[in-house]
């Protein structure tokens, strides 16, 4: 694979926690155009990946390219302007604000808008980009409720609009769908699936009929490496794969 | 929009009762107290510089006084040694605590919470102690008078004419509260409110959130500075005592108090505990008791300050609709 | 030469005491993770009773019945005004701020204003490293320093103790076990207080007594907190005899308040390169 189809090409990538080493020495590329999703029993090193990728945890060695800049070494929020955006297993908002104005805020971020006497509320593109994300992820109902007041399942669903809002040409999803209803859940993944079309997606998920249905490559870690990487039919009838997850489960995280 | 709009109708009620008080003073024959509130309007800057920080940014500062006292000296030391103009001398006193709160902010703002109030008052208590012992620079605690230069020579204007001088703080104030307002619903004003809220969040749509706490901390220093060149002009002096951290626990007082989070709070918190003051000081030389005690029974039962009352018992109807659609909402969602 | 061997035994001495009071404001920042802002307070409040105690009915009797006073009036504060502001952080740093303004003008109203002098309760000297040293603060110290060592005996020996320190290791842990948290913690806030104000009563005799003293022990007893590590218990008291030589040290040799400005400045690094403390991963 060549750098011009990689997403996301990751090269000798390690996290040492004290004695535990969380990511060892991990090869991955990413392929780009199509849905990716990581998988792997809990404690596999899979939200670390994450986090080492995103520039909230410093790697202890390896190299993260994206569009054919080294990642590593940088804050989180130079990641996210270069076009990455990523989405917490733990979903939080701007819960002192409303949903539109969390909305407005990544897209001010996202555009550089940060003039300290123009009214926030007068910028009409911004505006408009506001009201298309509502729209697009189905926040609209909910636009002006205080983001510290909604249903999990709608924070999730924020989370990923203020995602979006960064216009990113990768997006690395953790869980998604993870405490949503089923209606929720249908709902999500549906998206997920239409988003996917435009923008490249990195997936982690629990839900393996989720995973199994939308996917098209899937990534296996186990204990920090990477155990394989395959189709959903190929990871299907692996063996090694059905031992990480039948095997004894190691409940590290 | 009913609340906001009846809120911006008490911001405007405050500002023209400000503006006329010179005036209704005089016709009562009260003006004494014309300086009492020239005092309120210029500590309340200093109150409205941890509001900045700890209401919309979340960052409690115990140390406002170092720049407090850096605006108050520069102007001192501008007007006294080097023999400035009133307005240089009162430019190079805001110069002076802003470069300073630039430098100190760095620092400051790589720490937060519990580590950031120390740290922000190790710094005051540092420069506390250098003040006291320059002695020659600073008058040490005895402190540096003296005299003003003309506001406006050509028109005559001094302010030793208790009017001129009142609406000069006057309107130096007013235009710092125009400008908070501005910053407030400004596209930073909404940074600061995100980094505030959920910093890691705020990183994660690409907030540079070292910066905007940086940015927040240099403005604070800014009004903070601008209230000691004025304290500074209104008394004729200028003593290193204004820099002692006490000075600043005072501010965070009158900020909570009146209420963090909203733009006339620590205004509303610094009037009513000078004028707790002004009041009781006379009948009761150990009027501090009540003052503490004051200050703990609002932080108990109205942890949201004076202005945090009046603008849930505004908001209140509003919210409890909204409430209800949401509510409403979800149950149809959930069917 | 003997100026700075007294400097620096002065030093010591304060140091001990110091560390006694930074102690209390330690473990109430550690369970309850308020900034007690009137801890110092609580200190003059101690050199105030036992110089009035003492008037009465004797120095030794004042030595027991100040911490005694101050454990009650702890508990009274905490249940008072702690308790109800404790959800915010910032709150309770005005609710303190409030309480030592009150605890200020409290003094001034009934002590007065004018600073007094106690006499020390052990009068006469011992020579010490050729000079002549004041055997009452010689005993000072020793006492400081057993406090000190009372106090982590009963951390580390007693339920009581274990119990405060699960729930400063682990909070929700705690409740989970059944330990009572929320009187953990009360007790802890008494008995921080009780040692503020038995520090001002070793300190009585060899300091003014006034309502003002508090304001200066406050950033000391911060200051050994900070560079001990928040949190550190052992670091504080290190934190606290180290600063209180040094300064005394500096003081031999120029004027004190650059002492001050310097322990200052170690304390602004410490934040800045260590957050943790001088001596972080040293007692861990």
């Amino acid at each position: 694979m060549t750098g011009m189809d990689t997403a996301l090409s990751i090269k000798g990538l390690t996290k040492r926690f004290g004695g535990l080493t969380a990511v060892d020495n991990i090869d991955i590329q990413f392929p780009k155009g199509i849905l990716n999703a990581v998988i792997g029993p809990n404690g596999a090193g899979k939200t670390t990946l994450f986090n080492l990728v995103t520039g909230m945890v410093p790697a202890t060695s390896g190299r993260v390219m994206f569009e054919g800049n080294d990642l590593i070494g940088r804050a989180p929020h130079e990641i996210v302007s270069r076009g990455l955006s990523r989405t917490l297993q733990i979903k939080s908002v701007f819960g002192g604000m409303s949903v539109m104005d969390n909305i407005r805020i990544a897209v001010f971020a996202h555009e550089g808008i940060s003039s300290p006497f123009r009214p926030a509320r007068g910028y009409r593109a911004a505006n408009d980009r506001v009201e298309h994300i509502l729209e697009d992820t189905g926040l609209d109902r909910l636009a002006s409720s205080s983001a510290g007041a909604l249903s999990y399942g709608d924070v999730a669903l924020l989370e990923i609009a203020l995602a979006l809002a960064n216009k990113p040409r990768l997006l690395l999803l953790d869980e998604p769908i993870c405490g949503m209803s089923p209606s929720e859940t249908e709902r999500t993944v549906e998206r997920i699936v239409r988003l996917a079309e435009t923008t490249d997606i990195i997936l982690i998920e629990h839900d393996m009929e989720v995973v199994f249905a939308i996917a098209d490559l899937i990534t296996v870690m186990a204990q920090g490496q990477l155990l394989m990487q395959g189709t959903p039919n190929e990871v299907a009838g692996d063996s090694g794969v059905q031992e990480v997850y039948l095997g004894t489960p190691e409940d590290m995280e | 929009m009913t609340a906001q709009r009846l809120k911006w109708l008490g911001v405007a009620a405050v500002a023209a009762g400000l503006g006329l008080a010179p005036v209704l003073l005089k016709f009562f024959g009260g003006l004494f107290w014309i300086n009492v509130i020239a005092e309120i309007l210029i500590w309340s800057l200093l109150a409205a510089s941890v509001n900045l920080l700890l209401g919309y940014v979340g960052l409690l500062s115990f140390g406002q006084a170092l720049y407090f006292g850096f605006g108050m000296y520069g102007v001192a030391i501008g007007i006294s040694q080097f023999g400035l103009g009133l307005w240089p001398a009162f430019f190079l006193g805001i110069a002076a605590a802003t470069a300073m709160a630039a430098v100190a902010g760095a620092i400051a703002v790589r720490l937060t919470w519990h580590y950031f109030a120390i740290i922000t008052v190790v710094f005051s208590l540092i420069f506390y102690f250098v003040a006291m012992s320059a002695k020659s620079i600073t008058g040490g605690d005895d402190g540096l008078s003296f005299s003003a230069p003309p506001l406006w020579k050509a028109a005559g204007w001094l302010l030793t004419d208790r009017t001129v001088q009142y609406y000069f703080i006057y309107l130096v104030c007013a235009a710092c509260f125009t400008g908070m307002a501005f910053l407030i619903a400004s596209p930073l004003g909404m940074r600061f409110n995100a980094v505030r809220d959920n910093e890691q969040r705020a990183s994660l749509i690409g907030i540079n959130v070292y910066y905007t706490r940086w940015i927040a901390f240099v403005i604070s220093g800014l009004l903070a500075g601008v209230g000691g060149a004025l304290f500074a002009l209104f008394g004729r002096y200028a003593s290193a005592s204004y820099m002692f951290y006490h000075v600043s626990g005072e501010a965070v007082v009158w900020a909570i108090v009146g209420g963090i989070g909203s733009l006339l709070g620590p205004l509303v918190g610094t009037a009513l505990l000078i004028l707790f003051r002004e009041l009781v000081s006379g009948l009761w030389e150990n009027y501090l008791i009540a003052v503490g005690a004051f200050v703990i029974l609002v932080v108990m039962f109205a942890p949201r300050g004076i202005v945090g009352i009046f603008s849930d018992l505004v908001e209140g109807r509003d919210r409890r609709k909204a409430d209800a659609r949401a509510a409403l909402r979800n149950l149809a969602e959930a069917e | 030469m003997d100026l700075v061997i007294a400097l620096t035994i002065n030093g010591l001495v304060w140091g001990l005491i110091v560390a006694l009071i930074a102690l209390g404001l330690s473990i109430i920042f550690g369970l309850l993770d308020i900034i007690n802002v009137a801890h110092g307070d609580f200190f003059m409040v101690g050199t105030v009773l036992a110089l009035v105690i003492a008037g009465t009915t004797g120095f030794w009797i004042a030595l027991v019945l100040v911490p005694l006073l101050g454990l009650a009036m702890g508990l009274v504060v905490e249940r008072l005004i702690i308790r109800p502001t404790i959800s915010a952080a910032s709150l309770t740093i005005v609710t303190t701020f409030g309480l030592s303004m009150i605890l200020q003008e409290t003094v001034r109203a009934t002590f007065g204003a004018q600073p007094r002098r106690m006499a020390a309760p052990i009068q006469g000297t011992i020579p010490l490293f050729g000079l002549e040293y004041d055997v009452y603060r010689l005993f000072a110290a020793a006492f400081a320093a057993l406090c000190i060592v009372a106090f982590f005996l009963f951390l580390s020996r007693t339920t009581l103790g274990t119990w405060i320190r699960a729930v400063r290791q682990d909070r929700e842990t705690a409740t989970a076990l059944g330990i009572p948290v929320v009187r953990v913690c009360a007790f802890t806030f008494g008995l921080g207080t009780a040692m503020a104000l038995l520090g001002g009563a070793i300190a009585a005799p060899i300091t003014t007594v006034e309502f003002r003293t508090g304001v200066d022990i406050l950033p000391v007893s911060f200051m050994a907190v900070v560079i001990g590590g928040l949190g550190n218990l052992k670091g504080t008291v290190a934190a606290a005899v180290l600063l209180a030589v040094l300064e005394g040290l500096i003081s031999s040799f120029a004027d004190p308040t650059l002492a001050r400005i310097t322990s200052l400045a170690v304390m602004c690094m410490v934040l800045l390169v260590k957050p943790r403390g001088l001596f972080a991963g040293a007692t861990r």
